[in-house]
């Protein structure tokens, strides 16, 4: 329990942290949101007008503790570009992004989970080639390749996806599904090329000791010393691995939204940088940094669940 | 490298064979056919649209879909002549001080209410007001009062004469009416009299609109439009092409023979939707001395621009007015290259070869501007010139070209207006808006000037066409080309052809029908 307050105290102090690291570089950079809201209205005057209209002139640590202020009180603040309360632009976006991610990870872990331990079983024969082979490239090629792959072929030669946008699941589930299947899959392939890789020599090393030996001498069926017996103890870092990964999957949403046009929380953060709306900024990086460090403090807790040995306190 | 190879040899061998190539204004999509009633249109739409109100919006592209929750109190036909929207008739005193308005009766808006005067009254004080943040709010500045002697007349009285009101009115914003009142809730739900009614967006996703069915020039004949906005290019073609839009905007230059080749798709060009031009800043010296405007002007072969940078999707010109409006002055011809009499000048400006040092700021925002960089570099390096090239993010450009001023040489593109006192007045006049170029010319202010107050309009065409013969002696800017508007759509979309309405810019979907 004390563990967990620690680490409880060290995320917030670290989110703390993080958000005036944001809050300072998005002040630095040039250009602010003024002038990219009057566009090519703008002129000195009246975006000095609007600036004091936004608060943007008054000193950074008053501007700061505006943020905090509201933020503390669960006020989110207002996008000083869109003129949309974040909190419920948060609210749609992380939905939306929430999905994609949980499916590919989902994808992933269910695939590469197969593909390591055929691998380590069938070592060095044709199935372990195959399944490094895919794993290599899904590590080595970027997910905007992969997705670019998958758009030509499940949704202009098969027709049996869309290619992008969004659909919330609240209007139509399965349709809904269908349009986040594709970026779930285009974002969890290296996730799952990752995860396979792991897999296959956590399976391998675990193979080779001694009590593997025991269950097969005790004429247990070799699917149960392979899926009771070897995966059970196999399986630990690589649901660390998945877990750590899902902040890197949120992490690199923004490319892969791109691509799908798929308005969730990277769409978001795009275009908070893209027209400076540091309050819009702010938001979406504490998010993400957010969800990046509950994962973490998550995947340390299942430990104590998946290996009964380990323990906190 | 080879890409450069080919604009050099084309460049040679069309010569001048593009110039004034009369493009017709619509392409070989033109459809005839019956229209059918009903169906749900998906369109790409490029951008995401903000502030719903239309008012306030600054924003062409989120225009482009309010105008079809909206329409304003007058418009304009293909030859640009004011005609009645809203208004059946209108009236302009001899003296252009008063502007009587006869409003055409049961115009119903969205929330079943009928259109009055109040509303007129309502709508034009709101734009005027500087609360408001109406874009368009200096439109009225010389307004005095609105008067509304019954439920259809509504007379507004000027204070001092102002030729382009009327106009002014048929553009985007300004004369667009809506209910009495209802101002505040514009921006999140906006109500209007127009074909469409606004059912819902989910922000930066889709816009969702429904056949208005009391719409005063009869429904439109689709049931629904579902406007997806899908700002990245590519994205919009993939849609296009695994059939899940029907229609998409702004066809990335360099798609477009290729999808004009595909008979599964019509392709819709319109000539011109912008227009471009470089750009000196008039306060850093050797860009107030017009010798060297004109030897960079003489560095370009605005020809070759269009194939390398457009890819041929433009024309040159060197009239930054409509083509097809009266204040184009015809007689203005592109400055070909000569790097001769450019470096003539350059060396009776007092710069020998090389000796001459600057920035070209550009902004990636639009893609064809790094590219005519590019291109432009290498001239001016024949030229003599040591220049060098900058690229900037959009709002880096907005803060540092557009506010500050901060630059020796940049580019940039508008939409093009065929109302000149606005393009006239905002861009060259020395306290016009726009005027971020630090353009400082008595000649030009007095014309700019004269033809606000001048009511006749020959005489104040010949106005205009003084100013641009006065831009264009000077190089106070280069102009450079006209870009082409371009659509592609599923071949069951169906009127395609009335699409663009006249102004080049707006969209108006009542005219589109789906076959089944």
């Amino acid at each position: 329990m004390r563990y967990l307050l620690n680490r409880i105290a060290l995320l917030a102090l670290t989110l703390l942290l993080i958000s005036i690291v944001t809050f300072i570089l998005t002040n630095i950079l040039p250009g602010n949101v003024a002038t990219m809201i009057m566009g090519t209205r703008g002129n000195p005057v009246s975006i000095a007008a609007l600036e004091q209209e936004l608060g943007l002139n008054d000193p950074l640590v008053v501007q700061y503790g505006r943020w905090i202020g509201g933020m503390l009180q669960g006020d989110w603040g207002t996008s000083l570009r869109f003129k949309e309360p974040i909190g419920s632009l948060l609210g749609q976006k992380m939905a939306a992004s929430g999905m994609i991610v949980v499916l590919s990870l989902i994808i992933a872990i269910l695939s590469a989970i197969p593909l390591g331990v055929i691998a380590a079983v069938k070592q060095n024969r044709w199935p372990d080639t195959v399944s490094s082979g895919v794993a290599l490239a899904g590590i080595s090629l970027p997910d905007f390749f992969w997705g670019i792959v998958l758009i030509l072929l499940f949704s202009r030669t098969l027709g049996w996806l869309p290619s992008s946008g969004f659909v919330s699941p609240a209007d139509d589930f399965w349709l809904s599904i269908k349009h986040a299947l594709l970026p779930a899959i285009a974002l969890g392939l290296s996730l799952m090329a990752h995860l396979a890789r792991m897999t296959r020599s956590a399976m391998l090393e675990v193979m080779s000791q001694d009590f593997i030996r025991v269950c097969r001498a005790k004429g247990l069926s070799e699917g149960s010393v392979i899926l009771r017996h070897a995966l059970q103890n196999a399986i630990a870092p690589v649901v660390t691995v998945a877990g750590l990964q899902l902040g890197y999957l949120f992490g690199s949403i923004i490319v892969v939204e791109s691509l799908f046009n798929y308005t969730g929380m990277g769409w978001l953060t795009y275009q908070g940088l893209l027209n400076r709306d540091v309050p819009l900024i702010q938001a979406t990086v504490f998010i993400i940094a957010a969800v990046f460090m509950l994962s973490n403090l998550i995947v340390d807790l299942i430990y104590t669940v998946l290996d009964p040995r380990i323990s906190f306190d | 490298m080879k890409r450069r190879d080919f604009i050099r040899h084309s460049s040679a061998l069309t010569g001048g064979a593009l110039l004034l190539g009369a493009m017709p204004t619509l392409g070989a999509y033109a459809q005839s056919g019956t229209p059918t009633k009903g169906g749900t249109l998906i369109w790409g739409h490029s951008e995401t649209t903000q502030n719903l109100d239309m008012h306030q919006t600054g924003t062409a592209s989120t225009s482009r879909l309010l105008e079809n929750i909206h329409d304003a109190i007058v418009t304009v036909d293909s030859d640009f002549n004011i005609v009645p929207s809203l208004a059946e008739s209108f009236d302009v005193s001899e003296d252009g001080l008063t502007y009587t308005f006869r409003l055409r009766p049961n115009v119903k808006f969205h929330t079943g209410t009928t259109l009055s005067s109040a509303d007129v009254k309502y709508s034009f004080e709101r734009v005027k007001d500087p609360k408001t943040g109406a874009v368009n709010f200096e439109v009225f500045n010389d307004v005095a009062e609105i008067l509304t002697p019954d439920d259809l007349t509504v007379i507004v009285k000027m204070s001092q004469p102002n030729a382009p009101f009327l106009a002014r009115l048929a553009e985007n914003g300004a004369g667009v009416i809506i209910p009495d009142g209802s101002g505040d809730t514009q921006g999140e739900h906006p109500v209007g009299v127009g074909p469409f009614e606004f059912v819902s967006r989910e922000f930066g996703n889709e816009v969702e609109l429904v056949r208005f069915a009391d719409y005063w020039q009869g429904p439109a004949h689709l049931d629904k439009i579902i406007s997806r906005e899908v700002t990245e290019p590519t994205v919009r073609l993939t849609g296009l092409r695994t059939g899940e839009m029907h229609i998409i905007n702004d066809i990335p230059l360099d798609r477009v023979t290729e999808l004009e080749a595909d008979s599964n798709f019509q392709v819709s060009k319109w000539f011109p939707l912008s227009w471009a031009f470089l750009n000196f800043n008039h306060k850093r010296a050797p860009f107030n001395d017009a010798r060297v405007r004109l030897a960079i002007d003489h560095m370009i072969d605005k020809e070759v621009l269009v194939q390398g940078a457009l890819w041929g999707q433009g024309e040159v010109t060197a009239s930054p007015s409509f083509p097809s409006s009266a204040s184009f002055n015809k007689d203005l011809s592109v400055r070909p290259q000569n790097f001769d009499e450019a470096r003539r000048l350059l060396q009776e400006a007092g710069f020998g070869p090389g000796e001459l040092e600057f920035v070209f700021k550009v902004t990636t925002n639009y893609p064809w501007h790094v590219e005519a960089s590019q291109i432009m570099l290498e001239w001016f390096r024949e030229g003599g010139l040591n220049v060098s090239v900058q690229q900037l993010t959009w709002s880096d450009w907005l803060s540092q070209c557009w506010v500050d001023r901060d630059y020796d040489v940049t580019m940039m593109n508008f939409f093009t207006l065929w109302e000149p006192d606005f393009l006239y007045y905002s861009l060259w006049h020395s306290t016009g808006a726009f005027n971020y170029r630090n353009v400082n010319d008595p000649v030009v202010d007095e014309l700019a000037q004269r033809a606000r107050v001048t009511v006749d309009p020959a005489e104040r065409t010949k106005i205009y066409h003084e100013l641009q013969q006065r831009v264009y002696d000077e190089a106070l800017d280069v102009v450079l080309w006209f870009r082409n508007g371009t659509l592609a759509a599923q071949n069951n979309v169906g009127g395609l052809d009335k699409l663009v309405h006249p102004n080049g810019s707006n969209l108006e979907f009542r005219h589109l029908w789906l076959d089944t």
